[in-house]
């Protein structure tokens, strides 16, 4: 797969179909990759695939000028057509090429099931749903479902439903998909007050890094509420109500754009378990207008559509 | 004159002993990420961590928010109320010695020519006891930044691990009063201390060359190629400066209730495209020139300012970061165009 990537990449930019090429090459640490945006056709040669090419890609597109081929896994390309149903970007500017994702690997798991840093792991691999993960000599083997980062267990679409270039099989969906988390279906069972206190708790260490908005490519605006000063709708202080403000309006502006790919959760630093509202909100939105964000180019965008028979309790 | 030594298993009674005198602060997972909290007279596993704290202990002086002061708007104008002074007496415990270097390098900014009395009040009260590393990090290069896994310029008492024991070097003299009851250390606990600290040396494994590093930034300052290339995939975000241990900058902001207001300090990063804007324009719009000047306040300014480079090899920004942005890989990538223009 990786040996196909990259004659097609280096065939797109060789041929100018494509001006830049965005792919994934090996990372700076174990267990890592790192995104690749080049307008070098000898750059190809560094494109991999691997269990570790975490990053939404989709979010690099709206900066480059000129045509893109993007390497994308399933989640990337509900991005990329998200982009495209929102006017950020043409279909024939970009040049997909889809990768069949069979999941990611969350190292936090890893490290948690084994009792170990990532430092100190000498290797992590995989074989159809089996993970063996080696340190110390020692080989401790997963099912693939104990290792894979949340997002990825409840994913819909493993495989790009539009590209232009498949680079290997199709996968389908797992059959049966855990679309919550741990800590989404606890606080669904958790008292308000006390829902209330776990927020207030884990937004307090928020530091307003802004990487959660960063690296989501559904937050495509130029100028965000959070910056402006007339009016000032937030303080740009890390106060925990500040900070909540800022979560929640976030993630409401993003609703019908978020398409669960668990980027703004993996980034924050400091853990703050944001999947646990965007999926929130993912689903309310499944829910109210059986709207699923990134699955179809030809759909309107949830928030500047309206049917008459969308249910009355919509407005709630 | 000989060393201290403490079994680990004291660490707990010793601390407890401190506390007396002293606000006693620790590395703590207690809010949900490694950073420094007060003590709570019983957690001692961050001894066996074998990471650094997420959130670097400058925090402990540089918080991400303080009050700076309060102020009324009176008939006649504001009238200010300030903050009252910090007279609590504190001590950090288990600071790694990239961070200890890392808060004397913050410490030049702050005791310069402007005496910052938001961060001295803090700062002037801390004693920083320090904890080497035996495990250093994959992303770990203080060995090429001034320091080491057990360095102990930059902190009142050293300690040493040397197996169910540490031993500890008395720094500074108010190092000495603190640990006035314990045992000295044996010759053997010296060599075991010295053994220690080569094998932990040794564990650091990232290199980064630095020599010439000013001249070279210096004479690359226009390439904007260079500096696009090197910003292709940076996002933009704060993780690598806010929580950098040497990053220092800060935005000041006022919140005002009615006639009441209070000033507030908050953390600010040179990655935000936010922070040069001004009226009519923003000398730093485009991503590459922010990126160029993380770089180049580190590697370049901080040198010409303070002859030193503002980087400890702590390694927090290349582990945190979402993309896998990793300064060594740039400062390496920098071009030697030293010569061209002679």
């Amino acid at each position: 797969m990786e040996q196909k990537l990259r004659q097609e990449a280096k065939a797109l930019l060789e041929h100018k179909k494509v001006d830049w090429i965005i792919g994934f090459a090996p990372g700076s640490l174990k267990f890592t990759a790192t995104p690749l945006i080049t307008n070098d056709k000898d750059d190809t040669e560094r494109l991999v695939i691997n269990p570790f090419m975490v990053n939404n890609l989709a979010d690099f597109l709206t900066g480059l000028e000129g045509r893109v081929g993007i390497v994308a896994k399933g989640c990337d390309s509900r991005s990329i057509i998200s982009l495209i149903q929102d006017n950020k970007l043409a279909r024939e500017d970009v040049v997909i090429l889809a990768v069949p994702c069979p999941g990611l690997i969350d190292l936090a798991k890893v490290e948690r099931l084994v009792g170990k840093y990532r430092d100190e792991l000498d290797d992590i691999s995989r074989d159809g749903d089996k993970v063996t993960v080696t340190a110390d000599g020692q080989k401790k083997e997963f099912t693939a479902s104990q290792v894979l980062f949340d997002h990825c267990l409840a994913c819909e679409l493993p495989t790009p439903q539009e590209y232009d270039i498949l680079l290997s099989e199709p996968r389908p969906p797992a059959p049966e998909l855990e679309t919550s988390g741990q800590n989404k279906a606890k606080l669904k069972e958790t008292p308000p007050a006390e829902r209330w206190r776990f927020w207030k708790n884990e937004l307090s260490r928020c530091i307003r890094c802004y990487a959660c908005r960063n690296v989501c490519p559904a937050c495509f605006c130029q100028r965000c509420f959070v910056e402006e000063t007339e009016p000032q709708w937030l303080m740009p202080i890390p106060r925990w109500q500040d900070n909540l403000n800022f979560q929640i309006i976030r993630n409401i502006h993003v609703a019908g754009r978020c398409t669960d790919c668990g980027e703004c959760e993996r980034v924050c630093p400091v853990n703050i378990p944001l999947r646990s509202l965007t999926r929130e909100m993912y689903d309310i939105v499944g829910e109210l207008f059986k709207f699923k964000s990134g699955m179809d180019r030809e759909a309107q965008p949830l928030m500047v559509h309206y049917e008459q028979e969308e249910a009355e309790d919509s407005f709630r | 004159m000989a060393n201290k030594k403490v079994s680990k298993k004291d660490i707990a009674s010793l601390l407890e002993q401190w506390r007396q005198q002293f606000a006693v602060f620790a590395p703590s997972r207690e809010s949900g990420v490694a950073a420094f909290a007060e003590w709570d007279g019983k957690d001692v596993s961050f001894l066996d961590w074998y990471r650094n704290t997420v959130v670097p202990p400058k925090a402990s002086f540089l918080p991400p928010m303080e009050e700076m002061f309060r102020f009324e708007k009176g008939t006649e104008g504001y009238n200010i109320k300030p903050r009252p002074e910090e007279e609590n007496k504190r001590l950090l415990f288990g600071v790694r010695p990239c961070d200890a270097r890392a808060i004397a390098i913050v410490d030049m900014t702050f005791k310069d020519a402007y005496q910052d009395p938001y961060y001295l009040s803090k700062r002037n009260n801390t004693l920083l006891v320090g904890l080497s590393c035996t495990n250093p990090c994959e992303s770990c290069f203080c060995t090429s930044m001034g320091t080491g896994p057990a360095e102990s310029a930059d902190v009142d008492l050293m300690l040493v691990d040397i197996g169910d024991e540490f031993l500890i070097e008395e720094v500074t003299d108010k190092g000495k009063e603190l640990t006035r009851d314990l045992k000295e250390a044996t010759e053997e606990d010296e060599a075991k201390a010295e053994q220690s600290k080569k094998a932990a040396y040794d564990r650091v494994t990232r290199k980064l060359n630095t020599e010439g590093i000013k001249d070279r930034l210096l004479a690359s300052f226009d390439d904007q190629g260079f500096w696009e290339k090197t910003a292709a995939k940076c996002i933009s975000c704060g993780i690598c400066t806010l929580l950098c241990p040497t990053c220092y900058c800060f935005d000041i902001s006022d919140e005002m209730v009615k006639q009441e207001g209070t000033r507030f300090r908050s953390w600010d990063s040179c990655g935000f495209p936010n922070y040069t804007k001004m009226p009519m324009e923003n000398p730093r719009q485009e991503k590459w020139r922010r990126v160029r000047q993380k770089v180049c306040h580190k590697y370049e300014f901080y040198p010409m300012t303070f002859d030193v480079v503002a980087c400890t090899g702590c390694g927090r920004c290349v582990r945190l970061c979402p993309v896998n942005w990793d300064i060594t890989q740039v400062i390496e990538s920098v071009p030697d165009k030293t010569g061209v223009n002679k």
